[in-house]
């Protein structure tokens, strides 16, 4: 036998500490930590903090005031008219379309997908210029709409057209990726175990898609909320009756009353905070199901 | 009879997955449907429990026409590849559903889906599982729980689509053997899909064997495996030895008369002869035409690889006989052949 290959054991030779082979050297780890914190509290922090702290520059009563005021009160009432009306529509839709879209095979189900992502790709402008062109005085179905007394435009139901428009894809994109996973199997399993349609609906496949579900429903409702380019075009801007919150806090803005113009736009950062622990909290407390759902 | 199937035809395109199939499973038998993949098996089962809908022909469940009925109206168990198992339930729960969702009148009490639950967790051996999730069980488990509530609907007819084909082979044998004792105790007419041939002829009472989307013999496991009906399924069920040859009078010969085999069934002229790797003797003889290339020892059995003339041979022994011959590689041997099967080209 060769001695190069000798296999005799032979002292123990010291080795150095294991180091992962994705490991990097401390110094470029905190550069990057750093780096991207600091990016963070420029980006996202510093601002948010601005709102409350411009908020509450003339202190609490006058940031009291500002948001009790009858045009305040009205933008937060229609505020939430129009996301109590269109984010349930989007999550039938949404859910209609995502249950189509992973379930079943038929032709035209890329246009379909492409279709459900159109609102993102297209500025919110144009989404409220649509509805004006179709709906508006010299609109398509303008002259209709007058003779019957119906007005959309520069009304509740535009805004909440354009609303449902803009947010339509939060919901179908959280649920088609999550259903197209899962599949149909245990939609078939539950129909040749006797369940009828609706009881595998709401016994297997709602299950299933209740966390993803209301992920969607959270960032729908935030957006619905906090949508200006869209519902600005279709608003007409009257103030107590067509104003939504960011059109208020725009309109204010503009008079160059600020402290009333951030307490209104404070309620729409605490909104989306609220959001942000919701989703964080059902993602720590449901982490096991939420994972289990997708394994 | 169970299940009648005549004339059943499913395309999918262009694809034809099942071409005029006609089949009759027996009432209380365990039958297998064996073919590779493509070969129509699982679409067919499809059909029978009403996930698939077909294109042409007649089903009959327990002599009732079936095709036009939905899957919940036909009784039929069925047991997924992936099991399917209701993610978000627990095991009691998954096993109860199929009892919990029937119409008001016929629905069970909950005292009475507790009691049958439990008996069937007993009967998959999973009593203490009741209460765990899908995910926190093995795949035997999962097989298990699977197999339980296709069972609690009672069923007339149970149908499981590659019942171990997601199983290590250690469990897959054991749940093997345990399926067939269950079947042998509760006699539920049954059909089974697989492409594992071992699978089909150690489980199954009779073995339908499929290839692009026809039927091409059905019988019993020893009856397919001694008696192959075609080429393929003499391919298709274990390994096997192929050779072309010329048939002349009984006897087919292999090349320029390296070997010549006797055979019988009156084929005449250029042929496909098969021999099974076990009816393929080998004796040492320092002069003979072959070469022993390779021997490889599979557990308690030796796979030899013969070279006769350029003509590449299997042939299987234990490791006994193998001892008792003392050959080994690179030495030359005879070979002879006293069986084989040959089918004109």
């Amino acid at each position: 036998m060769p001695a190069d290959v000798s296999l005799t054991a032979s002292a123990p030779v010291p080795v150095p500490p294991a180091q992962s082979a994705l490991t990097e050297p401390v110094w470029v780890r905190i550069a990057l930590i750093t780096g991207a914190l600091l990016f963070l509290a420029l980006f996202l922090l510093l601002p948010l903090v601005a709102v409350f702290v411009e908020a509450l520059r003339r202190g609490f009563d006058a940031y009291w005031v500002a948001l009790i005021e009858p045009d305040a009160v009205a933008a937060i009432e229609l505020t939430l008219i129009v996301a109590a009306i269109s984010v349930p529509a989007n999550l039938l839709f949404g859910v209609a379309a995502s249950w189509c879209v992973a379930k079943f095979d038929f032709r035209g189900k890329n246009l379909l997908i492409t279709l459900i992502d159109l609102p993102f790709s297209v500025s919110p402008v144009i989404s409220g210029l649509i509805y004006v062109l179709l709906f508006g005085m010299n609109g398509l179905f303008g002259t209709y709409l007058r003779d019957m007394g119906v007005q959309i435009i520069f009304a509740v139901p535009g805004l909440v057209l354009a609303t449902i428009f803009v947010t339509f894809p939060f919901v179908a994109r959280e649920l088609i990726p999550l259903m197209q996973e899962q599949g149909s199997d245990e939609e078939e399993a539950a129909l040749v175990l006797g369940a009828s349609g609706w009881q595998t609906f709401w016994r297997v496949t709602i299950p299933n898609i209740k966390w993803g579900l209301l992920y969607g429903v959270l960032l729908c409702n935030a957006r619905a909320m906090g949508e200006f380019g869209a519902v600005s075009v279709v608003s007409g801007h009257i103030r107590g009756e067509t104003n939504t919150m960011p059109l208020h806090v725009e309109i204010l803005y503009n008079e160059y009353n600020f402290v009333a113009a951030f307490a209104v736009a404070s309620l729409l950062a605490m909104l989306a905070l609220v959001t942000l622990v919701v989703k964080t909290a059902l993602e720590w407390r449901f982490g096991d199901e939420l994972a289990a759902a997708r394994h | 009879m169970a299940i009648q199937v005549s004339g059943i035809t499913k395309r999918f395109n262009d694809f034809t997955a099942l071409d005029s199939v006609d089949l009759e499973v027996k009432s209380g038998e365990l039958l297998a449907l064996l073919g590779p993949s493509g070969s129509g098996k699982t679409t067919l089962l499809r059909i029978m429990a009403g996930l698939e809908s077909a294109d042409g022909g007649g089903l009959l469940l327990n002599g009732e026409e079936a095709l036009g009925l939905k899957p919940r109206d036909r009784q039929v168990g069925f047991v997924f590849q992936h099991y399917a198992l209701f993610r978000h339930m627990t095991v009691f729960e998954n096993v109860a559903f199929g009892l919990k969702v029937r119409p008001r009148g016929q629905r069970p009490g909950s005292a009475e889906i507790k009691r049958r639950v439990t008996e069937l967790l007993d009967l998959v051996q999973l009593s203490p599982f009741a209460s765990r999730y899908p995910a926190q069980l093995s795949g035997g488990q999962r097989q298990r729980v699977a197999l339980a509530r296709a069972l609690a609907i009672e069923p007339k007819v149970l149908l499981l689509d590659e019942p171990f084909g997601a199983l290590d082979a250690k469990v897959r044998k054991e749940l093997r053997r345990w399926l067939r004792k269950l079947h042998d105790d509760i006699h539920i007419t049954s059909v089974f899909v697989t492409h594992d041939q071992e699978e089909a002829l150690e489980l199954a009472d009779r073995v339908v064997v499929m290839n692009q989307g026809r039927i091409e013999q059905i019988g019993t496991p020893a009856e397919v495996y001694d008696h192959p009906a075609s080429a393929f399924v003499y391919e298709f069920l274990g390994q096997v030895n192929r050779f072309d040859c010329m048939v002349e009078g009984g006897i087919a010969r292999v090349g320029d008369g390296t070997l010549a085999i006797p055979t019988q069934g009156g084929v005449q002229g250029p042929a496909v002869a098969y021999v099974r790797p076990h009816d393929l003797g080998v004796t040492p003889a320092s002069a003979g035409p072959a070469r022993i290339s390779g021997i490889h020892v599979v557990g308690p059995d030796a796979r030899i690889d013969i070279d006769l003339a350029g003509l590449a041979l299997e042939a299987e022994m234990d490791r006994e006989r193998l001892a008792t011959l003392g050959i080994a590689a690179g030495d030359r041997c005879a070979v002879h052949i006293d069986r084989a099967r040959v089918f004109a080209r």
